[in-house]
């Protein structure tokens, strides 16, 4: 199955884009609904590596593609992310495990972007960093908490997904040596 | 891997032991001596240590502050500031594509001679070269939308230069810049609104240029528009003597002293350089233009470029101060000056004042030719200076020129004379086509002569021949004594109160040097000062017609002129206005006529312009007194004819007096009436015009 | 186990590589691969603004016919107001035309209008756009103004085959020259969008007020575009001055903030203003990557 990832992104897709017509609804009040770095992390329990690396760069680039972002920022350090979840299963085994998982992931990601679009926007020198740090607080939070509610309703269709493709379950136990 | 126990932790011979102890002994001293320092530094030096680190990491930056505006009697301005948008790269932000540049220049050159490689030379020139990339792309963006204007004209490409200096990063600027000021952001187009390609660009087309920057710019790029404000002389040439212009100065503001409670003496101060009055009101009222100056206190990166801003504080704009000029009658005089032209179309060099003949106030002081302070305000090209040095620009005739009064001095001959009863306002003199003094004939200025001439016909038709005449009777000194009477010998403009500007010798005045040493009053002991031998009758002679050693600024005969039509001495000018001024002028006395004499001096002087000299620029419905005269002088070794005319209006009851002087040529070209007369005209009438019509008055009032 | 660190230990060195192959790639690919994954989006976003449409008619199919009369009659009384006054305006046209004939006046600004619905909304700190469902197909041109009626709503930032984003004068890549209603000078003004704080709505700086300038009391000011930049058309509306004292950050200036004229976030349609002929800023971007 060396298509399964793009299957399971086109499966994803709708759940991004999603976000973004929600993202539409808070736009007056400046906040994006960003779920990006929560839909990696059960494709990273199944898929394997080189499968979920280029699912996560493809989610990445999907969301930088309509925002002024550093080309690629985003899409990189999910690919990153990809790696360590699948080299480190442990992480991901079980349902508490995969929220936090899923939390830790969309939030760091949400740091990654939201810094590098401040970067590209100039606002990071000098006195403005100031001004920046306290802003980067409630979407980095709310990436967080949206990371957690998202991630089941994201992972049960893109196991679904994956169920129909014949990828084998994970192991819900501690991995033997 | 395979263990291998060793027990042989601790030492066990004594010998091992000692060494042990040895090296904790040094171990811990060291770590005491370690600690004592550490303490120390942080306990008792910390202070100090603070101080110095904030010295090495912290600068004040001083902005300068606007300056006031100068304004006209009408609230009228005259001297404003305008913003000025200039293109300024920032050096910081620009760091990266510094590098870049510098490395692929160091490839190209590595590969060319690899062994000599200057990398001083190929980092100034990468700089260069990125900054003159980012120069041409806003000279693009200007070109290609004047392009679409109708007084577009192509920027002048094989004249000379293939492209004119502003098109250029200057390197030894850069340099400059580079050394002196790395933190400021460096200019690459000083005045967007005028960029001065040489393009007839009008003030709105210059607004065009800045928008498209603004519009047509990338936001964030290293390239910033910053915007600051600079002197406008919004009337150009316009009483630009009496105005000035300012100067680039780097001296500190006054109140930097006082500007915080840090140590500021310790830390690197930059500034963006300050302006101070180079000439004129903008010198001579520097103090009260000037403002107080803003600061801002920064860190600084360790590259020398600022970090952050703590604190802050905004400058402050100077006052106003209000001339007592009056735009529209400056504007006629000026106009009517730059009318008079050699017979080769050259203009004639010239001076004109009008003053207010109970306040003293001066309504107009031109003087012409002059220069455009606009030109200068930003920094003086040397093309520009010598430009204006050529014409002679650069002086004030109407208070530094020294000239012979000519026949307007025969106002003072004939008070003189009525004064000390050697002569009436009745008594007819014999006036034929010459006189003989001292052995030599002093001829009339029409060779037939004027036959009887009483008081007024004299002032009419400016007969030499009735002063040569009073002149003898009076003799010198008493001619002397009256002059010295009207203030001939006095300087003006002098500041009345407190004088903490103007000139470096104590002596504080309105406008910067007007004229002080140079005026002569001649008496009999004169020539003997000067080493030109004893006085004799022919000097009195030519002294009674205002010729000989006689020498006088038009400001000083304007006074006379105002003192006469007030049947008074003195006046004292000045060039600020003030409504509550009282008319008072100091030392100034009753002439000392009857009502007679000054009946028949005011008869005379407004014969003189019904029906005598002045006859060609007599105004209808404005009845006005004057006394013209020619005199003769050497211009540059030269001789040359001035034309003078002074006077009062109206004649009954005089407001306004006047005194005009045209340097001319050697010929018959330059007369008096005819000469100086028309600009006498001009001015009266833009006088009766801003008196007719006081509503009118402000024609356009001040913006605040 | 061994096995799978070591293997990622190998990922982690192939991303690293690759991020440096990232870095070093030209821009223009990157750009391709940016376009690609925005052309991807595009029948969604598409979508989406259809469904939003028909969402909206199912909204008004549902009113009753009374409330339809209602607005049919008011309608019919705005129209005809709207036909008088261009009747008027007819005339100031034609007057228009004329003297532009002898005066050979050159109208350097034409502009081609293109309608277009908004797709979606999108916001954070450090920028204010929309989507609209209009892009190079449809002659859209990166930099030519957005509007809608006579107020600005902001730039096209980017253009994709059929959508483009707009990025709003609330967003901190926007800036234009003003003037301020009731300075007679007409001193040019700038504005430039700020980032809004997140959960803070956004605002847009005006700087470079004159220190002379004040704020005629008691009334709102409205701010214009000045038509000088060649970008947007002249007295078009930006917005108003936020009323209260100006504050002065900057030595001899005033700065306040303006309160866009419409609420840009529920816009339904705009038009985009694309210039007949190129623009020396569009020359300039495109000899030039400026960024």
């Amino acid at each position: 199955m060396g298509w399964a990832w793009l299957i399971l992104l086109l499966a994803t897709y709708p759940w991004l884009f999603a976000a973004d017509l929600a993202s539409d609804f808070t736009a007056s009040s400046g906040l994006v609904i960003f779920i990006s770095g929560a839909c990696i992390v059960a494709p990273c329990r199944r898929l394997r590596r080189w499968q979920s690396v280029p699912f996560a760069a493809c989610v990445g680039f999907l969301f930088e593609a309509r925002r002024p972002i550093p080309d690629g920022a985003l899409a990189l350090f999910l690919a990153g992310a990809a790696i360590f979840l699948t080299s480190d299963k442990q992480l991901i085994r079980n349902t508490p495990r995969m929220l936090r998982a899923a939390a830790a992931s969309n939030a760091a990601a949400c740091l990654i972007w939201f810094t590098f679009a401040a970067g590209a926007a100039g606002q990071l020198g000098g006195a403005k960093f100031f001004s920046f740090i306290p802003q980067l607080i409630i979407p980095v939070v709310l990436a967080a908490v949206t990371g957690v509610v998202i991630y089941i309703p994201v992972s049960l269709v893109q196991n679904a997904a994956m169920d129909r493709m014949g990828i084998p379950p994970a192991s819900e136990g501690p991995e033997s040596p | 891997m395979k263990d291998v126990p060793d027990n042989r932790v601790l030492p066990s011979t004594p010998i091992e032991r000692l060494r042990l102890h040895a090296v904790f002994f040094f171990f811990f001293t060291g770590f005491i001596y370690v600690a004592f320092g550490l303490g120390y530094r942080q306990l008792l030096q910390s202070n100090d240590l603070k101080d110095l680190s904030d010295t090495q990491s912290r600068r004040v930056i001083l902005r300068p502050p606007a300056r006031g505006q100068i304004i006209d009697r009408n609230g009228y301005v005259l001297v404003d500031n305008r913003t000025r948008w200039s293109v300024k790269a920032d050096l910081a932000s620009l760091q990266k594509e510094f590098r870049a540049e510098y490395s692929k220049k160091y490839q190209a050159e590595k590969a060319r001679e690899p062994l000599h490689i200057d990398r001083e030379k190929l980092l100034e020139d990468a700089k260069r070269d990125v900054l003159q990339a980012w120069l041409n792309k806003v000279w693009f963006v200007i070109d290609e939308t004047n392009k679409t204007s109708k007084t577009y004209k192509a920027p002048p490409r094989h004249a000379g230069l293939s492209t004119p200096n502003e098109r250029n990063i200057n390197i030894e600027e850069l340099r400059k810049h580079l050394r002196e000021r790395r933190p400021l952001p460096y200019t690459l187009v000083s005045d967007l609104a005028f960029p001065g390609t040489g393009q007839a660009l009008t003030p709105n087309e210059g607004t065009k240029s800045v928008a498209r920057f603004i519009e047509q710019f990338p936001v964030d790029g290293p390239i910033r528009l910053d915007s600051d404000i600079i002197r406008t002389y919004p009337h150009g040439t316009l009483a630009a003597h009496v105005l000035g212009y300012v100067k680039d100065t780097d001296e500190l503001p006054p109140n930097v002293d006082e500007i915080a409670d840090f140590k500021f003496e310790n830390l690197q101060k930059l500034r963006y350089t300050g302006k101070k009055g180079a000439t004129g009101i903008e010198k001579s009222y520097d103090s009260s233009l000037r403002g107080l100056s803003g600061w801002e206190l920064w860190t600084k990166t360790s590259a020398g470029y600022n970090q952050t801003r703590l604190q802050a504080s905004e400058s402050e704009q100077g006052s106003n101060v209000p001339l007592s000029l009056d735009y529209r009658i400056q504007k006629a005089a000026e106009d009517a000056l730059a009318k008079i032209k050699d017979s080769q179309g050259a203009l004639l060099p010239g001076a004109a004042v009008m003053i207010d003949v109970n306040t003293g106030e001066i309504l107009a002081l031109a003087s012409q030719p002059s220069f455009d302070p606009n030109r200068l305000a930003d920094r003086v090209s040397t093309a520009y200076y010598q430009e204006v040095e050529k014409t002679g620009g650069w002086l004030n005739r109407s208070i530094q020129g020294l000239y012979p009064p000519g026949s307007t001095f025969k106002v003072i001959t004939a008070i003189a004379g009525m004064r000390n009863k050697v002569v009436d306002w009745d008594d007819i003199l014999q006036c034929g086509p010459s006189y003989r003094m001292g052995g030599r004939d002093f001829p009339e200025h029409i060779p037939e002569g004027y036959g009887d001439v009483n008081l007024e016909v004299m002032l009419a038709v400016s007969c030499n021949v009735w002063n040569y005449q009073v002149g003898e009777r009076l003799g010198i000194d008493r001619l002397a004594r009256e002059a010295r009477r009207f203030g001939l010998d006095v300087p003006l403009l002098s500041k009345s109160g407190d004088s903490e500007d103007g000139e470096m010798g104590g002596r504080s005045t309105e406008l910067p040097s007007p004229a002080s040493r140079g005026l002569v009053v001649p008496d009999s002991a004169y020539k003997l000062r000067i080493n030109q031998g004893p006085w004799n009758p022919g000097d009195t002679a030519n002294t009674a017609i205002g010729q000989g050693y006689l020498l006088t600024s038009p400001l000083h005969m304007a006074c006379v002129a105002a003192s006469i039509a007030r049947g008074e001495t003195r006046t004292t000018p000045t060039i600020i206005h003030d409504p509550r001024r009282d008319g008072r002028h100091q030392g100034a006395e009753p002439i000392g006529l009857n009502d007679a004499q000054m009946a028949a001096m005011r008869e005379g002087m407004l014969r003189c312009v019904e029906e005598g000299t002045a006859k060609s620029v007599r105004i209808p419905k404005l009845p006005y007194a004057a006394k013209t005269g020619t005199a003769e002088y050497f211009k540059k070794g030269e001789k040359a004819h001035l034309a003078w005319m002074i006077g009062y209006a109206p004649a009954d009851n005089p407001a306004v007096a006047f005194c005009v002087l045209v340097e001319g040529q050697f010929d018959t070209s330059t007369w008096g009436g005819k000469t100086a007369g028309p600009v006498a005209k001009e001015m009266l009438q833009a006088w009766a015009d801003t008196a007719r019509d006081p509503a009118e008055q402000a024609v356009e009032p001040a913006a605040r | 186990m061994d096995q799978n660190r070591q293997g990622a230990r190998a990922s982690y060195i192939a991303l690293t590589i690759f991020v440096a192959i990232w870095i070093l790639l030209p821009s223009a690919v990157r750009r391709f691969n940016r376009e690609a994954f925005s052309e991807f989006q595009a029948p969604a976003l598409h979508l989406a603004g259809k469904g939003r449409d028909l969402a909206k008619f199912w909204e008004l199919k549902s009113r009753s016919n009374e409330e339809m009369a209602a607005a049919g009659r008011d309608l019919a009384r705005i129209n005809a107001a709207l036909e008088l006054k261009l009747k008027s305006m007819d005339d100031v046209r034609r007057e228009n035309v004329r003297l532009r004939d002898i005066t050979r006046y050159k109208d350097t600004a034409d502009y081609l209008s293109v309608v277009a619905r908004v797709a979606t909304r999108d916001s954070s700190s450090w920028w204010q756009r929309i989507v609209i469902r209009k892009g190079r197909n449809d002659g859209i041109r990166p930099g030519s103004p957005v509007i809608f009626g006579i107020t600005v709503v902001g730039r096209v930032t980017a253009v994709h085959l059929t959508t483009s984003e707009v990025d709003l004068v609330t967003s901190p890549s926007f800036r234009c020259t003003a003037y301020l209603e009731g300075d007679e000078q007409n001193r040019i003004v700038l504005v430039n969008g700020m980032a809004g704080n997140s959960l803070g709505s956004a605002r847009a700086r005006i700087s470079v007020i004159p220190y002379d300038y004040f704020q005629p009391a008691g009334q709102t000011t409205q701010v214009f575009t000045t038509g000088m930049g060649g970008v947007f058309p002249s007295r078009l509306l930006l917005g108003t001055l936020e009323s209260g004292p100006l504050s002065a950050k900057e030595a001899n200036f005033k700065e306040g903030q303006l309160i866009p004229a419409r609420d840009l976030y529920n816009l339904q349609e705009v038009s985009v203003l694309v210039p007949l002929h190129q623009t020396p800023g569009e020359a300039l971007l495109q000899t030039d990557q400026l960024q």
